[in-house]
């Protein structure tokens, strides 16, 4: 494992799992821990096990919900989807995201600009 | 919003546990079967691709663990877990966990009970408005020492006018209205009162209105107001009473309102009309009969009140000597006069429950420290194999907590049967029990005592873990007993401290009981059994002395003449009737004798009778001879005189056919003494005899009597017999009163039996508590020391000796008890001693007797325990372990 991998910053996965189902629709776990790494580019380091609690929690605040379907190889599986309120919480989030890394660059160039 | 949510779905997770968990595994499994599949098409062979799918998903326990606390409430559940734990283990000692369960809920339920009962009477305020500010007037008789007479209407009139210190002033008189025209006639008892009286207690009716300014003036107060009690007795609580005639004394009587339930002026008395006092009645100033109430002005103090009322009287006793030389006046807080009489049995009671409940909590004290100290392997193995003390303490904590919690519920249903039955068996005399229910804040704080009980004993040994040399504690178990020592000397001390409480109570209850029975020996002076008495006022009926006597008569001759009826008479004032009957105190003057300065002048309580009254009521003739038929309105006046008055005035002659002049009921005639009748205790069992005269109701005829009938067997079975015959001669008399005099003399014993009753049960219940406690201690202890006790049978101990050794034992902290529980009585007896009688508070009889009754019980505690130990089979006891 490279050095460079990053651990999953806290309260990201929840945003990372929203946004994949938002731009991909149904998905089972596994299929959401797979874009998870691949959209990363693999930078990040992710026990894929780790988001079922994280999708439990989801499902809890009804955000997603889920149902039993079967894979394109004919496996059962528990397929996750995004609700309207989970929509509605995915775009406060990625506002809030887009706002906080602005400020975040900013800051750092400010800082750089000063040295 | 989303947190309530997340909290239904955790408690839904809690409940679908099962199928979630086989979800999950589900899911991990395709998840991982997926993963391998992809690896395996990236070139691995199968293992390496199934390791590699694991590698990535991380610790598949991990996550089913974390997902875990996601899914449930994690607290809640481990907490259930505990509680299941704790029941098994309760469970597992039966014996243990009822005798923690029913000493709590006895201590608990107790105290709440009493509590809630003395709060509710003593405690509470009055259910009036600003109730400090309201006072009751009473004259004070510095020559016989009585501090609360009633008093006269010219006095009252006089206190009202010329005082400064009072917003307002009202008297209060007892009567009696009879009410006809609804079934049987029936006399209610009433209150007249003056203006004033509402705005005092600041009273408002619970349905319509109280009286207005003008329905005080003569001729205007036509109008009554209902108590909450008789009209619901006898009208059915219907509020369309309101408005309504009623014919009360022959006249119709308007209802304008009626009180709430918690008025209590009319929880003994049903009705209140207004009092107009008329001219002649105003002046009088020697009779006294009225109940006076009076509000402060703001800014007075009661002490300022009583000065003025000091000065007040001490005018009126200038210019009015011959009535009023002796008469003081006292001021009395209303909820002084309505509780004072029964504040110090209350308070007695409650610190008798305070005792059961300190009893109980060393009780649940010891059994959870020698319970604890057996489990200290158990928990030292579990420590070892890696417990955290955290784990330990909150295992301890919710096997406590259960036991306190049983206990509540067990004290709780408790408390509410005992409220009941206390309230069923209050005397009368305890005022404002109609509205007591159970405190909630006595129940927490006995909760919260047996709580803390519960967990600061129980928690103690966990507390011992946090040391590092588990390896003592292991081994602790094993026989090694030196560290012990100092829960040991604990355990001693609460034994030592539960017997001298318990010989506290028992002493007091004891002294209870020694009195009770010596007020049973008492002789009252006359047969109270097989007797029935009826109380009636004739004085509408038949306005004429002639014809009262004529009616009581002619009554008394249908009532005599009934089967099963052995004698019957009447008389103003027979002992015992308090309500009601009419007791007229006065000087009298014995001809021949010098005639002393008129304030020394002797009295004596005048009593009107017929011939046939003291053979009805069992009243022996000590000298002379009874009233008979020679004693008529035209013969020679007579009087009879009791022994006391003979003793007293006649010291040293017979009086009998001396001459003495009573100026009160009739003219001062010269009245021969013909006759000595036994003393009566008038008052009840516990009162001394008074000087009493006896006048012939032929010659000095009287309105208000009382019938004395005296049946040959169940006078009640008489009662409506005697009842119709005094109707046969008036259909519309009522009654005022009718009861037996068994029930009377009973009732008169009812609070003593009250205070008895409670007390003895707490006494009875600390005895039990303490004899528990007591084996709880030696049987432990025996149990500690099997294998010594092994040890010692081997080298040849008897029997006899390890019985001795172990009751021994017990015998020390039961005499120890006893000692510190003696010195204790010794000083809080005295706190009894208002509700003693015949005895003294330091009774040597029962300051010897209860102490061996307790030591005895000691015995018979420790003896089980003994007889165990000397049971024990030396070899086993020494492989024991």
């Amino acid at each position: 494992m490279s050095p460079l991998k990053k651990e999953v910053l806290p309260g990201t996965l929840n945003l990372m799992v929203l946004k994949t189902l938002a731009s991909l629709g149904p998905l089972h776990g596994y299929g959401i821990a797979r874009r998870i790494e691949q959209t990363s580019g693999n930078l990040l380091q992710l026990n894929q096990g780790t988001i079922y609690p994280a999708l439990l929690h989801l499902e809890q605040s009804g955000w997603i919900k889920s149902a039993w379907g079967v894979t394109e190889n004919n496996r059962r599986a528990k397929y996750y989807s995004i609700t309207r309120r989970g929509r509605k919480r995915l775009a406060a989030e990625e506002e809030n995201w887009r706002r906080t890394s602005e400020i975040m660059v900013r800051f750092l160039k400010q800082s750089e600009g000063n040295t | 919003m989303t947190n309530l949510r997340i909290l239904i779905e955790r408690l839904r997770g809690m409940f679908f546990k099962g199928k979630m968990e086989r979800d999950l595994e589900d899911e991990i499994r395709a998840h991982l079967e997926m993963q391998t599949e992809e690896n395996e098409r990236q070139g691995m062979s199968p293992q390496e691709a199934r390791r590699a799918a694991l590698r990535q998903f991380g610790g598949v326990e991990q996550v089913k663990e974390s997902y875990r606390e996601q899914r449930g409430l994690p607290l809640v559940e481990l907490t259930l877990r505990d509680l299941r734990y704790a029941g098994r283990v309760l469970l597992k000692n039966p014996g243990f966990t009822t005798v923690v369960v029913l000493t709590l809920s006895l201590g608990i339920g107790i105290n709440t009970a009493i509590f809630s009962v003395v709060n509710g009477v003593l405690f509470r305020p009055l259910a009036y408005q600003d109730p400090e500010g309201i006072v009751t007037l009473w004259q004070r008789n510095t020559q016989t020492g009585s501090e609360r007479e009633p008093v006269s209407p010219a006095n009252f009139l006089d206190y009202r006018n010329r005082n400064r210190v009072f917003e307002q002033v009202s008297a209060l008189r007892p009567y009696g209205l009879d009410y006809t025209g609804g079934g049987e006639p029936e006399t209610f008892h009433a209150w007249l009162v003056t203006a004033g009286f509402f705005d005092i207690l600041g009273a408002k009716a619970l349905h319509g209105r109280t009286f207005l300014p003008e329905e005080y003036e003569a001729g205007r107060g036509q109008v009554v107001v209902l108590g909450h009690g008789l009209w619901q007795r006898r009208f059915g609580a219907d509020p369309g009473i309101v408005g309504q005639k009623l014919i009360l004394d022959g006249k119709p009587h308007v209802v304008v309102g009626i009180m709430p339930p918690e008025f209590h002026y009319l929880n003994k008395r049903g009705i209140i009309a207004p009092f107009v006092l008329n001219e002649e009645e105003s002046k009088r100033r020697g009779a006294t009969y009225l109940n006076v109430l009076a509000r402060l002005k703001p800014e007075i103090t009661l002490a300022q009140a009583q000065s003025e009322m000091d000065g007040v009287a001490m005018q009126l006793a200038q210019e009015y000597p011959q009535t009023n030389r002796e008469m003081g006046a006292a001021v009395v807080p209303l909820s002084e006069q309505m509780l004072g009489s029964v504040r110090p049995a209350l308070l007695i009671l409650l610190g008798a429950v305070a005792f059961i409940l300190l009893i109980a909590c060393a009780n649940v004290a010891n059994l959870m420290l020698a319970r604890t100290s057996v489990r200290r392997r158990e928990f030292a193995v579990r420590a070892a194999l890696g417990a955290s003390r955290s784990r330990l303490v909150r295992q301890l904590l919710t096997e406590s907590l259960a036991l306190a919690l049983l206990g509540c519920a067990g004290g709780i249903v408790l408390a509410v049967w005992s409220v009941g039955a206390i309230l069923s068996i209050s005397p009368a005399s305890l005022p404002r029990v109609e509205q007591i229910g159970i405190d909630g804040r006595m129940l927490l704080f006995a909760l919260g005592l047996s709580i803390l009980t519960a967990i600061v004993f129980g928690l103690a040994p966990a507390l011992k873990f946090s040391s590092p040399n588990l390896g003592e504690a292991v081994k602790e178990g094993v026989g090694c007993r030196g560290a012990g020592v100092i829960r040991q000397r604990l355990r001693s001390f609460l034994v030592v401290a539960e017997f001298a409480l318990a010989l506290i109570l028992l002493i007091g209850a004891g002294l209870l009981i020694r009195s009770f029975a010596r007020l049973l020996q008492v002789d009252p002076g006359f047969r109270a059994d097989n007797a029935l008495t009826l109380q009636v006022h004739v004085y509408d009926q038949y306005p004429s002395p002639p014809q009262q006597a004529a009616f009581f008569e002619q009554s008394l001759e249908r009532i005599t003449s009934l089967p099963g009826v052995e004698a019957a008479g009447a008389a103003s004032a027979p002992p015992f009737i308090g309500e009601g009957s009419i007791e007229i105190e006065s000087d009298f003057t014995i001809e021949g004798k010098e005639a002393p300065a008129p304030d020394q002048a002797p009295t004596a309580y005048h009593t009107v009778v017929t011939s046939g009254y003291f053979s009805a009521l069992g009243i022996k003739l000590v000298e002379g001879r009874f009233f008979d038929k020679f004693d008529h309105a035209g013969g020679a006046p007579v009087a009879l005189i009791n022994e006391t008055m003979a003793r007293r005035y006649f010291a040293g002659e017979n009086p009998v056919g001396k001459k003495i002049v009573v100026r009160r009921l009739t003219k001062p005639v010269a009245r021969e003494i013909v006759g000595v009748v036994g003393d009566v205790r008038h008052l009840g069992l516990d009162s001394d005899p008074r000087p009493e005269i006896f006048l012939h109701h032929q010659q000095v005829p009287f309105g208000s009597m009382t019938f004395i009938v005296r049946t040959r067997d169940d006078p009640q079975g008489s009662m409506s017999a005697v009842k119709n015959e005094v109707w046969a001669v008036n259909r519309n008399l009522p009654f005022y009163s009718a009861a037996t005099m068994n029930q009377l003399v009973s009732e008169s014993l009812k609070e003593k039996r009250f205070s008895l009753f409670l007390l003895g049960s707490f006494a009875v219940i600390a005895l039990i508590l303490a004899g528990v406690g007591i084996y709880g201690v030696v049987s432990f202890t025996t149990s500690q020391r099997t294998h010594e006790i092994g040890i010692r049978v081997a080298l040849g101990a008897q029997s006899r000796d390890i019985l001795k050794m172990v009751i021994g034992e017990a015998l020390l902290f039961s005499l120890m008890g006893v000692a510190a529980g003696l010195a204790g009585a010794f000083i809080l007896t005295r706190l009894l001693k208002s509700l003693l009688f015949g005895i003294t508070p330091t009774d040597p009889l029962t300051f010897a007797v209860i102490p061996s009754l307790l030591v005895f019980v000691a015995l018979v505690a420790s003896y089980l325990p003994a007889r165990r130990a000397t049971k024990v089979d030396p070899t086993t006891a020494l492989r024991f372990e």
